[in-house]
């Protein structure tokens, strides 16, 4: 059994579409400083290791840890790297968290970093350069560059994403109004968080219905934008917690599980998954993560809920896979207000992914915000007492999930 | 008197470039190629079904493990990490098992197309494929478990494109499937 780990803070950059007044390892440096102000006790010497890491295709840079580490301050101190897609973020944090909680003696206090600078590179050559292993086979199969190019077409996470939407639809038979609502929830309270990217204060569902369609279901005011930015939480066992912190945020379950991937089989093969918002995968980590927290009812005992949903769809899909919501009912929750501000479950008070992702960053900005609701030190903050949050990420081909359960409370000992 | 106007004209210059671009970091431009990029597959499993294809017939490989039938047939079963073996023939008809609209430019014209993207199972398999609709389709008739049959090509050469695309066939549980609102 290992140790209990603690967060005692977290940090960001400000996100916007592009931020060419700062390098790569400042945009970090500055998400580091955020971090390290709001724990006035912790200095650079305190902490023992680093974990960090990004999707290195999206930006055209590889090996990026090399170039900042002066920037993160992690000069002749351990250092790891973690890259897995859209993951990247709640896989470093797990990194941190299992680094802690394996008892390496020397290593108590370790900081992750997730960053992601979009405005480097070209994001959809670094999704071909994923894709085109699985997709240049279909050329040597008799399909033509052609005609591969117009049956993926848009291509990229929403040519994906938007069969998800299309079964989720006819499945909760909702409409896009429904689509829209969860839309407009996020961006006005992405207005009210400091770092956010896309802030629209006085959005209505009308406003997003009237925009062009991106691929059926979705439209464009429903797809998230691609924004750089940096995120950081600070690790540490339970006991330097105690001393550091005012009120640590107990880290109790972690899980991070792969589903057979959901629209492309490999070597051309057909995909195994019928239904892309099945989400075996999600169903497992939520299993895992909840039974290392001891938690057995999920929607009565979790207070707040940071799902990671670029697309409207997913939000209400993850709601509902991770235990908050019976099956088809999330539309409803979001219609009646039992998810706002000050609803009885409050979900995405940052604005979610729907309104700042920075690929790599975005998936630990999810675990980050949900340990600053506990801590009460968030932009966007939850007037009721949050005693159990989680952060949830999602990567891959439709297909790998991340979870971590954090409280004000340790461990139960007995379930 | 020449040179020192030019050493200014420079200073000047350099001074209106640091300037220019202190709110902004420098950037160099980059390339990527991906087409210098060689991939490796293994397609063995593929050919038994690239030469049935030619005969105007579907078959799947079964595994043996789960039974699950894959179609197209698949080198390894992602549950059982088991080599499915045992081929089993396939129906011509299909399902239609999500799909999504992709709003396209025509190159030729520059119009707008609204172009069908599906993923169809085959009665008879577990698993879905990438697929085209026919040309005539309207597209606001689609929905999710439209029945669908396979429209062969002329001439056949045993790859992939030998499904030129899928026709639309009667839907006798019209009413009970759950149609698009």
């Amino acid at each position: 059994m290992g140790r209990q780990v603690c967060c005692i803070s977290a940090g960001y950059s400000e996100h916007a579409s592009k931020r060419s007044d700062v390098s790569m390892p400042e945009l970090i440096n500055e998400a580091i400083q955020d971090c390290l102000k709001k724990v006035p006790s912790v200095c650079l010497d305190d902490i023992d290791a680093f974990a960090n890491g990004n999707m290195p295709a999206f930006e055209g840079i590889n090996i990026p840890e090399l170039w900042m580490t002066d920037w993160m301050g992690a000069r002749c101190k351990p250092l790891m790297r973690v890259t897995t897609g859209g993951t990247t973020g709640g896989t470093v944090a797990i990194c941190g968290y299992y680094s802690v909680a394996a008892g390496i003696p020397g290593i108590d206090t370790v900081l992750a970093i997730a960053f992601e600078q979009q405005s480097q590179g070209d994001t959809s050559l670094g999704l071909a350069s994923v894709a085109l292993g699985e997709i240049s086979i279909l050329n040597t199969l008799g399909i033509t560059y052609d005609q591969l190019n117009r049956l993926l077409s848009a291509g990229a996470a929403i040519g994906v994403a938007a069969y998800q939407a299309t079964t989720y639809m006819s499945k909760a038979r909702i409409t896009e109004e429904d689509l829209a609502r969860v839309v407009v929830q996020e961006r006005r309270n992405a207005a009210k968080t400091w770092w956010a990217h896309l802030k629209m204060p006085n959005l209505t569902i009308e406003d997003v219905l009237d925009t062009p369609y991106v691929q059926y279901p979705l439209r464009f005011g429903m797809v998230c934008p691609a924004s750089d930015g940096a995120c950081a939480m600070l690790f540490t066992t339970e006991e330097k917690a105690k001393e550091w912190a005012d009120i640590p945020v107990y880290i109790n379950g972690v899980a991070s599980v792969a589903n057979e991937s959901a629209v492309l089989g490999y070597n051309g093969s057909g995909s195994a998954q019928l239904d892309p918002s099945t989400q075996l995968g999600a169903m497992r980590s939520a299993e895992l993560a909840y039974s290392q927290a001891g938690i057995s009812f999920p929607r009565k005992e979790i207070d707040y809920a940071e799902l990671y949903g670029p697309f409207p769809n997913q939000t209400l899909m993850w709601s509902e896979k991770l235990g908050l919501f019976e099956e088809t009912t999330a539309p409803k929750m979001w219609e009646a207000g039992v998810t706002d501000l000050n609803g009885e479950l409050p979900i995405n008070c940052s604005g979610g992914v729907n309104a700042t992702n920075a690929i790599g960053a975005s998936a630990m900005e999810r675990p980050a915000e949900a340990a600053l609701q506990i801590m009460g030190k968030a932009s966007n903050q939850v007037p009721k007492t949050v005693h159990t949050s989680i952060g949830h990420g999602w990567g891959g081909s439709l297909n790998l999930c991340t979870l971590m359960v954090m409280a004000d409370q340790p461990k139960r000992k007995w379930r | 008197m020449s040179e020192k106007k030019t050493y200014q004209k420079t200073e000047k210059k350099a001074l209106e470039y640091v300037k220019k671009d202190y709110i902004k970091t420098r950037t160099l431009p980059g390339a990527w190629y991906l087409s210098s990029y060689t991939y490796k597959f293994d397609i063995t499993h593929m050919q038994p079904f690239l030469k049935k294809l030619k005969d105007k017939k579907l078959i799947g490989n079964r595994c043996s493990g789960c039974n699950r039938i894959f179609f197209p047939p698949r080198l390894v079963c992602g549950q059982c990490l088991v080599k499915p073996d045992r081929w089993v023939d396939i129906r011509e008809t299909a399902n239609v098992a999500t799909y999504a609209i992709a709003y396209l430019k025509n190159p030729d014209t520059g119009e707008v197309e609204e172009k069908p993207m599906v993923l169809v199972q085959h009665d008879g398999s577990n698993t879905c494929c990438i697929a085209q609709m026919a040309p005539n389709i309207n597209v606001k008739d689609m929905y999710i478990n439209m029945p669908l049959k396979v429209h062969w090509k002329g001439e056949r050469t045993g790859g992939l494109m030998d499904i030129e695309y899928y026709d639309v066939i009667e839907d006798a549980s019209k009413d009970l499937s759950s149609k698009k609102e």
